[in-house]
């Protein structure tokens, strides 16, 4: 037998996706009936993405949060692996116990961080339409103190006008991180965009003023929400609560 | 973020225009398209966005002076600015040639290591005439090649970031194949090309990353602050014999560890020469592609069919013997060809010249399984000269016998030698 035959293939690092979905009451009928297809529909390009990667195996883990906290499997999963089953909207919006159990997998002793060949900083992706009824501020504490934390990719989906755009931009630590969603076709297209993107973007050549993966993220994700109708960067300027007043 | 509709025309600068026909694949960058010019079918690369008139002007400059070797799938025209974007036209990508990533993951190989060789010397020969036009390719990573598993030939894509040299594209490169100079915030040019293209050799030979052994693999996380020290500031190649922390890891990095002892050891001289803290210091000692190309020529001279297993061996004339079943093979039969020594064993292609295509075979003599002969697979006829001074003519497909002494004229630049060692 030739030598060649003997290949295996190159040892992969893992980068792991987080979906942290606020699954609170206020999510019900089409806010999580929209979350639900467009992650059914992401995790196909999730999977392609990684079988054609020489760099990175890209895993998919998923935490919802509402009265208390739940995650989807028990380990990140391969996107085809990961089944997704459609998570139900009910309850409060308990953003500070998410923060806690997220801090406690983003470990490898403890965690979802095991992989034999090792993992690049994860990228999570925070999708709520509320703002946290919980102490918050003690759990995302907890957070920020968390290595893979601090290196993450960190993007957060605000939906609708009633989301905490503070919070959010206190959990991605920037608020150009933030994308707000007004419509339904915004809300799965932006979890699209954010999804792929940052799973790409550990294999993609970066340019001279791109100073960290989070930053390439952020401008890649920008240049899509201008082409998306009902989709913003937190950061906008949005004149409309001010029109009245000035009638 | 600018689409195009099929039936869509977009024209192009100096004239003409192609017409969409269908979306081939999309990237972070713009969309390629199936497009007809002129009733020939082609591809045609769309931004995203309006990339800035530096870069169209770059573009278009390259367009009109042309690709600097058939190994590139190189911009043949540009388009007009239209439609919020621009884009440009290359040749479509056969089908038979799949993305170097491939080889990485194990779902295509090489079918021999003649083709590996091929694709080695074909990538080293763009660079070289790439670099002999005064460009530098600034972004030389994995992604960038298409390769044909059975031939080794070698499509090498995404030419737009191609630069004059010394002058920066905007553009850093991919991490893992940036060199060192680069990771600590240099502008890319031709040595750190030659840095990247060391890198995608090492792992077109041995399949694994030249940095990345137990050193990397203890770091649980791949930060973008450890990227920087193990491939730039504290890169340490995995067989740098005065520094073993980093060596490859069993179960991890099975490939190198399989092949680095049984490939040749002009090879890994080479490698540990060009990898060395010196050289990755160093950017302008790095071995030129003409160097890596004298290699790769010499390695193949070395490269013979096993008598005994049929597999490819290359042969350690220190210690010749098969890599595959271990016995020894009979490498008594040369072709002196001014410093390089060709070995004949039966089944053997032997390459004369750079350009990829066996120029000759080495068959047995029907008559006499002990006489090896050589055929002639080129256009030309040879002319051999007899130890005793009677000069032959070998026409193309024809046989001539592997005897001491004889002397043949392949063309008017090769002139070799037939030795036979015991004699």
């Amino acid at each position: 037998m030739s030598l060649l035959d003997e290949t295996v293939s190159v040892p992969r690092r893992t980068m792991t996706l987080f979906f942290m979905i606020d699954t609170s009451g206020s999510m019900a009928g089409s806010k999580i009936g929209a979350v639900n297809d467009a992650v059914v529909n992401v995790l196909p390009m999730l999977d392609e993405i990684s079988v054609t990667n020489p760099d990175a195996e890209i895993k998919v883990a998923a935490l919802e949060f509402s009265t208390g906290c739940n995650w989807l499997y028990n380990e990140p999963k391969l996107a085809n692996e990961f089944v997704w089953q459609d998570v139900q909207a009910n309850g409060l919006t308990s953003l500070g116990a998410a923060c806690e159990e997220l801090e406690n997998k983003l470990s490898r002793s403890k965690g979802f961080m095991q992989s034999a060949s090792g993992s690049f900083a994860p990228a999570i992706i925070l999708l709520s339409d509320g703002a946290p009824t919980d102490n918050y501020e003690a759990g995302l504490a907890k957070l920020k103190a968390n290595n893979w934390f601090k290196s993450a990719i960190k993007v957060a989906i605000a939906i609708g006008d009633d989301a905490d755009k503070e919070v959010l931009a206190k959990f991605t630590g920037t608020n150009e991180a933030v994308f707000t969603v007004h419509n339904i076709d915004a809300l799965k297209q932006i979890i699209r965009v954010v999804a792929v993107t940052s799973s790409q973007i550990g294999s993609k050549s970066s340019t001279a003023g791109d100073t960290t993966k989070q930053d390439q993220v952020i401008s890649e994700v920008q240049n899509a929400v201008d082409n998306i109708d009902g989709a913003e960067v937190a950061t906008k300027v949005d004149g409309s609560s001010y029109s009245d007043d000035w009638d | 973020m600018s689409e195009l509709r099929t039936g869509e025309k977009i024209s192009l600068l100096n004239g003409g225009f192609v017409t969409i026909k269908k979306e081939l694949g999309r990237g972070g960058q713009g969309i390629v398209y199936l497009v007809d010019l002129n009733g020939q079918p082609k591809a045609l690369k769309w931004y995203h966005n309006m990339p800035d008139v530096s870069f169209y002007n770059n573009l278009a400059n390259n367009v009109m002076n042309g690709a600097p070797s058939s190994a590139f799938l190189w911009p043949e025209r540009i388009s007009e600015r239209q439609k919020g974007s621009f884009g440009y036209v290359m040749a479509l990508r056969p089908q038979n040639y799949f993305e170097f990533g491939n080889f990485l993951l194990a779902k295509k190989s090489f079918k021999s290591f003649q083709a590996m060789m091929a694709a080695a010397m074909k990538i080293c020969n763009g660079f070289m005439m790439l670099h002999r036009f005064g460009y530098s390719y600034q972004d030389l990573n994995d992604g960038n090649f298409f390769i044909d598993p059975d031939t080794g030939d070698v499509l090498i894509c995404d030419n737009d970031n191609v630069m004059p040299q010394g002058e920066k594209s905007g553009i850093m490169g991919k991490a893992r194949y940036m060199a060192p100079e680069i990771v600590a915030g240099g502008i890319p040019d031709k040595y750190s090309d030659r840095f990247s293209l060391s890198v995608i050799l090492f792992m077109l030979f041995y399949a694994n990353h030249p940095f990345e052994g137990a050193k990397v693999v203890a770091c649980p996380c791949m930060t973008e602050a450890y990227e920087k020290k193990f491939y730039g500031s504290e890169a340490v190649f995995i067989y740098d014999p005065n520094n073993k922390t980093n060596l490859p890891v069993r179960g991890i990095h099975q490939n190198v560890i399989r092949r680095w002892p049984v490939m040749p050891a002009e090879l890994r001289d080479t490698f540990i020469r060009e990898f060395s803290p010196e050289m990755l210091k160093n950017p302008q000692s790095r071995m030129i592609e003409q160097n890596w190309g004298k290699l790769i020529a010499s390695l193949r001279d070395k490269l013979v069919i096993c008598p005994h297993c049929g597999e490819e061996t290359f042969i350690d004339e220190a210690k010749p013997q098969c890599m595959n079943c271990g016995r020894d093979v009979d490498v008594r039969r040369r072709l002196k060809l001014g410093l390089r020594t060709l070995l004949l064993t039966n089944g053997t292609r032997l390459f004369i010249d750079y350009d990829n295509t066996p120029d000759a075979r080495v068959a047995v003599n029907p008559q006499d399984r002990n006489m090896l002969l050589l055929q002639n697979l080129t256009k030309e006829k040879w002319t051999a000269e007899t130890p005793s001074g009677k000069v032959k003519s070998v026409e193309p497909n024809e046989f001539m016998p592997v005897k001491h002494g004889i002397k043949v004229g392949f063309n008017a630049a090769n002139k070799g030698e037939i030795i036979i060692n015991n004699q």
